[in-house]
């Protein structure tokens, strides 16, 4: 396997935009070429676009070769689209690695985007019950946030997690949303505001759930040699993980308040690096409703299991903590654009080791990072790490 | 010179993308190999499967066993008294379909000795609200009767406590 660079990243701002899909995607792209300004776009051989649902909201289909017409790019090697739902951006940038990794490719654009605000509201939220298995779950009216709920409810009861810490989420990543500008909030918020706020599916508040969002990312992966020559800080993917149990259904998720998936992933990413959950600087997670960021800490295991809500309480995960944890604001500030959140996540990565953050949310002497995406509900999650040192041990494969 | 223009319908039928009941058929190009599934909720019951070869219960109904690829299943009867294992209430965006019914609590339920030999399955429950069940109750579940749109009959089902 080659070593793969991230050498360049692009966002668009976040939120209820007065822009099409194809404007969210030219202007991802204007960014990310505008960033590697001595890149010639003639260049980029390959592309992988991660949309989670193109063809229910904006009745679009084969959008890969229509991403390229838009950004100009002739694609000689690699190209498609990637969709796991919520974590499409991330699998787009999975292949785009393998792509660079096993020199198939040497320079590669991913993108991620989604469009989910349009005219019929209660449309895009009526295409999530597709997420989980339709006939079956579906039909009982599982969208995210009532399954979110029932995790937050056992979690509660099984672990003595309060109301309270979970709001505690959402206060930390307003905070930090506040000092990103391409967030859909930027408001820091209280405990207070979070548990009074409208009440969604309880004991989830509006306040304790990620926003429909439109928004675009984009970033260009290079091969170590090409990533010399485009930029002086190239930020390396060193491995990346993912896990499903064959579980997409309720009667295959036994406890809804553990993630056993993420906890293998989990596993299998520190073996790969050898590393251990201690050695994590930036934790960029998965936080679509509060409740996910606190199973996020046990199963990577920045604490233990049912400690989570002791964790934010202790402000173990702030900057300057044991672990800073979404210092981008996560997906609770910056909303979930579905294809465009996986791509976000290391669009922070890449600012935050080159230093370009506001000071209020930047953390300092960072060396790794992960970015943990899941997708549906919680069924299978995504795990990738990103370094400013190039790794040469890791062991891939068993 | 008249501007030449398309005329379109004044409306067009609801898509079966919003349906959430999109059963298949029992014949046709949209037939279901477990369609048996749905004439059992029409006769009452709530099934799941037991493969006759490897024993494990399955749910939902399929027509190979994932465990050890057997084709034969038997329909078993879902034991009609289970227990309330979480819940909530859809006060906010509810699927389109279901909207004049919202709020409406949503739960999930475990029958038998589950996961070794029961089902955790999902449900709606109607005229209970969040605040009366608890984490624990002892629940069934019936027969829902979902009728239209037009002359259209399908057979569902819900939770409601005992
Ligand atoms: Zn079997």
């Amino acid at each position: 396997m080659r070593n793969v660079a991230i050498v360049g990243a692009g966002i668009t701002k976040f939120g209820v935009r007065e822009a099409s899909w194809k404007d969210l995607v030219q202007e991802a792209g204007k960014a990310v070429f505008d960033d590697v300004p001595n890149l010639d776009k003639k260049e980029i051989d390959s592309l992988i676009v991660g949309a989670a649902q193109p063809e229910r909201w904006v009745n679009q289909t084969h959008v890969a070769p229509l991403v390229a017409e838009l950004l100009g790019i002739e694609v000689k090697r690699v190209i498609s689209r990637t969709e796991v739902a919520c974590a499409s951006g991330q699998a787009a940038i999975r292949y785009a690695w393998l792509a660079v990794a096993m020199g198939l490719s040497d320079i590669a654009m991913v993108v991620g985007v989604e469009k989910m605000n349009t005219k019929f509201m209660n449309f895009s939220q009526s295409s999530m019950i597709n997420v989980g298995n339709r006939e079956f779950d579906g039909a009982n009216g599982f969208t995210a946030p009532p399954f979110f709920a029932l995790v937050a409810q056992r979690h509660m009861h099984d672990f003595g997690t309060t109301r309270e810490q979970l709001a505690m989420i959402r206060v930390k990543n307003a905070e930090y949303g506040s000092y990103n500008p391409y967030a859909q909030f930027q408001k820091k918020v209280s405990v207070e505001k979070v548990i009074e706020s409208r009440m969604v599916a309880p004991p989830l508040t509006l306040f304790d759930c990620s926003a429909i969002t439109d928004g675009a990312c984009a970033l260009i992966l290079a091969s170590e040699e090409k990533a010399r020559q485009l930029t002086d800080t190239p930020v390396w993917i060193v491995g990346g993980v993912q896990h499903v149990d064959y579980a997409h259904t309720t009667n295959q998720m036994g406890d809804l308040s553990h993630w056993v998936g993420l906890r293998k992933a989990a596993r299998d990413l520190y073996e790969m690096l050898n590393i251990k959950p201690d050695d994590i600087d930036i934790a960029e997670v998965h936080d679509c409703f509060t409740i996910s960021e606190i199973l996020e800490y046990e199963e990577l295991g920045f604490c233990r299991k049912g400690e989570g809500g002791k964790f934010i309480e202790e402000g173990q995960s702030y900057v300057g903590g044991k672990v800073a944890v979404n210092p981008g604001g996560g997906l609770l500030s910056n909303g979930h654009p579905l294809g465009a959140t996986g791509v976000r996540q290391a669009w922070e990565m890449v600012m935050q080791f080159r230093g370009e953050v506001p000071k209020e949310r930047y953390v300092d002497n960072a060396e790794l990072g992960i970015a943990h995406n899941l997708s549906g509900m919680a069924q299978l999650h995504h795990i990738m790490a990103y370094s400013l040192k190039k790794r040469s041990d890791v062991k891939f494969g068993r | 010179m008249a501007r030449r223009t398309l005329e379109l319908p004044d409306s067009v039928p609801l898509s079966p993308i919003i349906d959430l009941w999109d059963q298949q058929d029992p014949d046709g190009p949209d037939a279901t190999g477990i369609y048996d599934f749905y004439r059992n909720l029409a006769d009452g019951e709530l099934t799941g499967q037991k493969c006759l070869s490897c024993g494990k219960l399955v749910f939902p109904p399929q027509i190979i066993c994932p465990s050890c690829n057997s084709t034969e299943l038997e329909w078993v009867k879902v034991p009609e008294e289970g227990e309330l294992y979480a819940f909530t209430e859809l006060k906010l965006g509810a699927p389109i379909i279901v909207e004049n019914y919202a709020p409406f609590v949503i739960a999930v339920a475990r029958f038998g000795n589950y996961p070794e030999n029961g089902f955790q399955i999902s449900g709606m429950m109607f005229d209970e609200s969040y605040e009366e069940l608890k984490i624990g109750d002892r629940i069934t579940w019936d027969i829902l009767e979902i009728k239209g749109p037009g002359d259209k009959k399908r057979y569902w089902y819900y939770f409601k406590k005992l």
